[in-house]
């Protein structure tokens, strides 16, 4: 009798003032939705409500769910907000049974046999992570411990609890009518991504390159007619854990974009594989009384069945991911401070756990650089020996300047560049790589796979550096390099070796080259044309000085 | 029948007894911004003579239970409890060990149930049961039984409940207070900025946000905001307050508005207020239409590297809350988020940073994110040992500027050796730090400069 009191008590109080008007907006007359990388997006709705002229409560219906409470801003009410409440105590299993405490269910049992299903009123003595009790006539029960199904049916939704997270603001009194009002929010579950297509014409170093953005709804929301954005470009984020917006902790914390992107695509898979199942779901009320040994446990299928929730709901959720193309027109790009900013040039619909594609970018044009390189350093991976027939594989690159000149000329945000190689008139796939946000101005080169014909030999395994008779003044000390390298194609290539340090050392030196070195990004570099089936041979000496000469010595 | 005897007193909310008692009560919060609350009840309290319990439902189910005092006069405190022997199936059914349970079995093949009563002698690892004179594991064969409890022992409960059991000398009618600290409020201050760049102005919205996760809800609170850090015994909290106030950068000497309690500031809260459980509510208490603001590009290097791929510079809005540049007020810790307008004018959101505790007239510098256009590639010149403890370094950094307006980029160089030196450099730098370095780079609109310096450092 004590615990229904409290529960009484619980329902009886009022969220709100309770002598204060309410209005409810249902849903807004348009939105816009900005879509960062990192997994949110700035929602931007604009509601028309009908205002009195005492103190109201207005509530509004059909927020985005993931919304972060703290970023919420209602503008334009023509009053003043008083405050805003963000009620996250929603409508879920484990809900519905924490707010039912004290209350009367009903409990149906159904013979497995027979299907025979019998149903007694049982009050709810306890609720909680460690398992449900219950009280009949007969005793006091705990739930989902005797084997049998069992199942609670509840007469009504406890008052307070709302069918979904509401978000309301109290306005003081002001002049009666009809108004628009803005209500801006960051919520999560939003993402997108650059994807790059490049077919490119290896006889006359032109490539076609087109962009895509594909932006992807997570979440159960769904926009019939929205403007939507995309925005390019690094945010400085915080953890959603300490207030801030960010699925992926402090942007911060990622030192480059390398490690950033690894972060951005280990949540992508989260959210891919997500089936928004919540975790105050039922299986926070598990928990019985020791059963046991033996003790098999009965599979989570059967258990989640036994509750009345099917697997195959996952299964479609999943399914109802759909890529959208809207192949033609180009989306519009903007400067949005420091970013960019490319918006739909339509409003379009956004479906629940969609996934849509649209064009940004195509310039048909583009003058590439394609040769092949490797890299010889201490710390370069690349440069490592292929077990099969002990040769270095010459890394396929193209390069390209993004400039007008150049065909390109345009803001590229990072992504990942897929490309295809053109034979006559079919393409092939050659390989993937990512580029990083590149400026107009600024070069890119990236790797797409290591070709099987471009091979490097180099002739006697490097070992040691070498002192010279000199070294006792320089400091200096040498490793001779001889490298030869092969074309097997039966057409002339371009081929770049590079050399960085190879040993602990300062003032990186390579002195009696055959073939005049020049520098790039702090390394040696030779650039030259392999004939058709052709070979070259590339000697010189690398070395650099070294704190004591004399531990090179023999 | 128990309750009955219980004089169960006017819990906030329970209409029934208020509407009983019709006296004024109240309650007061003070919440700390580190998870923490001070929680006041009034509450009238009608008992008979005599020595009895005193039960207080709808107190917070995060209460720390020795931080609970209760005052009230003509009575005696004999001994206060915190029971939160939560009830759950297991503990059910150790306490039922030594009792009789019933334990109603299903034929899985008829239907047909039996029923039988049973003694339960232990449940450590499964439940041994004494049916008659024989002795079994509880569905151990893995088929339905129901075990069904006479009761539910006296101190096991649904919630975590406060009782106190008091002496009166004479039947009492009165308000008694009851304070006690809680766990599962807490506030943040949360920044809206509105970033106009060609105006130089920041409009700023301060807003409170509680957050209520306490299981409890407080009705018609007086609630009151307590900003700064109180020392609490918790390493964690010590961590993120480390981590605060990386994005001030000169502290400010002036007062604010806000009223001084000790030495922290309080912010009241006007109206009486309902926080429900479960609920984040948002009290604005700070807004400037025009605070004087400028944007800086930032960027800075830890060590000397060559990097094909550029590096993007960081953007920083730096701003001051004097009176002079538009806010004269302290800033309680929290998250700024900022917003630029785009080209139609509608606010969009470009990045957000945490300020920590901010005395007003302190300079911030928000760190938004990193610029899209403007980067800068490292590239080592040249590196060479002067002596076994100094090296010299031949830098050039070349910095791109691809938007349509000029800019100046800090570059620094940081985290340098004990002796440190500049020997050559093309644009004159400045020593930020006993071991840091910067330099202003002017780049015109679209163009490229480069910045190259000889530095030479040692231990």
């Amino acid at each position: 009798m004590r615990a229904s009191l409290a529960a009484l008590c619980l329902l009886s109080a009022p969220v709100f003032g309770a002598d204060e008007a309410r209005v409810i907006s249902s849903q807004p007359d348009s939105v816009s939705i900005t879509i960062y990388r990192d997994f949110l997006a700035l929602i931007t709705e604009t509601r028309t409500v009908d205002l009195p002229a005492d103190a109201v409560t207005l509530e509004f219906d059909g927020v985005v769910e993931t919304l972060i409470p703290q970023s919420a801003v209602v503008a334009d009410t023509g009053r003043a907000v008083q405050e805003a409440n963000y009620d996250f105590d929603r409508l879920s299993p484990a809900g519905l049974l924490r707010k039912s405490i004290g209350k009367q269910v009903t409990l149906t049992r159904t013979n497995r046999r027979t299907g025979k299903a019998s149903q007694v009123a049982a009050t709810i003595v306890s609720a909680n992570g460690d398992g449900v009790v219950f009280s009949t006539l007969e005793g006091k029960e705990a739930l989902h411990c005797s084997g049998l199904p069992e199942k609670l049916t509840f007469d009504e939704i406890p008052d307070n609890l709302k069918q979904k997270p509401t978000l309301s603001i109290h306005l003081a009194a002001g002049a009666a009518g009809k108004r628009q009002v803005r209500v801006s929010y960051i919520a999560q579950g939003f993402g997108w991504a650059a994807d790059y297509v490049a077919h490119v014409n290896a006889d006359t170093s032109r490539m076609d390159l087109s962009g895509w953005v594909t932006l992807r709804n997570f979440t159960g929301a769904r926009f019939a007619d929205a403007q939507v954005q995309v925005v390019a470009g690094r945010l400085n984020l915080l953890d959603a854990e300490e207030g801030g917006s960010s699925s992926i902790g402090d942007t911060s914390q990622y030192h480059n974009e390398k490690d950033l992107a690894s972060a951005r695509k280990e949540r992508l898979e989260d959210l891919e594989t997500d089936s928004g199942d919540d975790l105050d779901g039922l299986s926070y009320f598990q928990g019985c009384y020791p059963l046991g040994p033996p003790y098999f446990p009965v599979p989570r299928k059967m258990r989640r069945e036994a509750m009345g929730v099917v697997d195959s709901i996952l299964a479609q959720d999943l399914e109802e991911i759909v890529v959208t193309g809207f192949r033609g027109s180009l989306v519009e790009r903007e400067n949005l401070a420091d970013y960019q900013m490319y918006r739909l040039p339509w409003k379009t619909e956004l479906g629940a756990r969609q996934t849509k594609q649209v064009a940004f970018l195509h310039k048909p044009d583009v003058t590439v650089d394609r040769f092949y390189g490797l890299r010889i350093s201490a710390d370069a991976e690349e440069s490592e020996v292929d077990q099969s027939d002990d040769r270095m594989h010459l890394h396929i690159r193209i390069g390209w300047k993004n400039t007008k000149t150049d065909g390109l000329g345009e803001p590229l945000p990072g992504g990942i560049v897929r490309i295809f190689d053109r034979n006559g008139g079919e393409s092939v796939f050659a390989g993937e790589d990512s580029i990083e946000d590149t400026p107009v101005g600024v070069p890119s080169e990236i790797t797409i796979g290591r070709s099987p014909d471009v091979t490097l030999a180099m002739q006697g395994e490097p070992e040691d550096p070498i002192p010279t008779a000199l070294s006792f003044l320089t400091k200096r000390v040498y490793m001779p390099m001889e490298l030869t390298i092969t074309n097997a194609k039966p057409r002339p290539v371009v081929v770049e070796i590079r050399q960085g340090y190879l040993f602990e050392s300062t003032d990186l030196r390579v002195v009696d080259a055959n073939l005049p070195a020049t520098r790039k990004s702090g390394d040696f570099a030779w650039r030259f044309t392999l004939p058709a089936n052709g070979e070259r041979q590339l000697t010189y000496r690398v070395g650099g000085k070294v704190q004591d000469y004399r531990d090179f010595e023999d | 029948m128990r309750c009955a005897t219980w004089a169960v007193i006017g819990l906030f909310g329970t209409t029934a007894f208020a509407a009983d008692s019709g006296e004024d009560r109240a309650l007061s919060l003070t919440i700390y911004n580190q998870n923490l609350a001070l929680v006041e009840h009034v509450r009238p309290l009608k008992l008979a003579a005599g020595r009895q319990r005193v039960e207080f439902a709808g107190v917070s189910a995060q209460i720390v239970p020795e931080t609970v005092s209760f005052s009230a006069a003509n009575l005696d405190l004999i001994e206060q409890n915190f029971d939160y022997d939560l009830l759950t199936p297991t503990k059910l059914m150790e306490k039922a060990v030594g009792g009789k349970v019933r334990l109603v079995r299903t034929n899985p093949a008829t239907g047909a149930e039996t029923s039988e009563t049973a003694e339960v002698l232990s449940t450590t690892g499964g439940t041994v049961l004494r049916i008659g004179s024989r002795i079994e594991v509880l569905r151990d064969d893995n088929l339905p039984a129901r075990v069904i409890f006479d009761k539910v022992p006296d101190n096991l409960r649904a919630r975590p409940t406060l009782s106190v059991l008091v002496d009166a000398e004479q039947p009492i009618d009165q308000d008694v207070k009851l304070t006690y600290l809680s766990h599962g409020l807490s506030w943040a201050a949360d920044y809206v900025a509105v970033f106009d760049e060609l105006r130089g102005a920041l409009s700023v919205q301060g807003w409170i946000t509680l957050t209520n996760t306490s299981g409890t809800t407080f009705t018609n609170a007086r609630a009151q905001l307590v900003a700064g850090d109180l020392h609490i015994t918790d390493s964690e909290s010590a961590w993120v307050n480390d981590q605060r106030n990386k994005a001030q950068r000169i502290a400010g000497t002036a007062s604010g508005t806000a009223q001084p309690l000790a030495d922290y500031y309080v912010y009241p809260i006007k109206q009486l207020t309902t926080i429900a459980d479960k609920q984040d509510k948002q009290v604005s208490f700070l807004e400037s239409a025009n605070v004087k603001a400028s944007k800086g590009y930032e960027v800075s290097f830890g060590g000397f590297d060559s990097s094909d791929q550029p590096l993007s510079a960081q953007v920083r809005v730096r701003f001051s809350n004097s009176k002079d540049a538009g806010l004269g007020e302290q800033m309680p810790s929290g998250v700024v988020r900022v917003y630029a307008r785009d080209a139609r004018g509608q606010p969009q959101f470009i990045g957000e940073d945490r300020i920590g505790h901010t005395s007003a007239g302190s300079e911030i510098a928000l760190r938004i994110g990193d610029a899209f256009d403007v980067t800068v590639t490292p590239t080592v010149l040249q590196t060479n040992r002067i002596n076994k403890r100094t090296t010299e370094y031949q830098m050039s950094y070349l910095v791109r500027n691809a938007k349509g307006t000029p800019i100046v980029l800090t570059l620094r160089q940081d985290d340098l050796w004990r002796t440190n030196e500049v020997r050559a450099e093309s644009i004159k730098g400045r020593r930020t730090d006993a071991d840091s370095f910067a330099w202003d780079v002017p780049v015109a609109a679209n163009g490229e400069a480069t910045l190259t310096f000889t530095l030479r450092q040692g231990w």
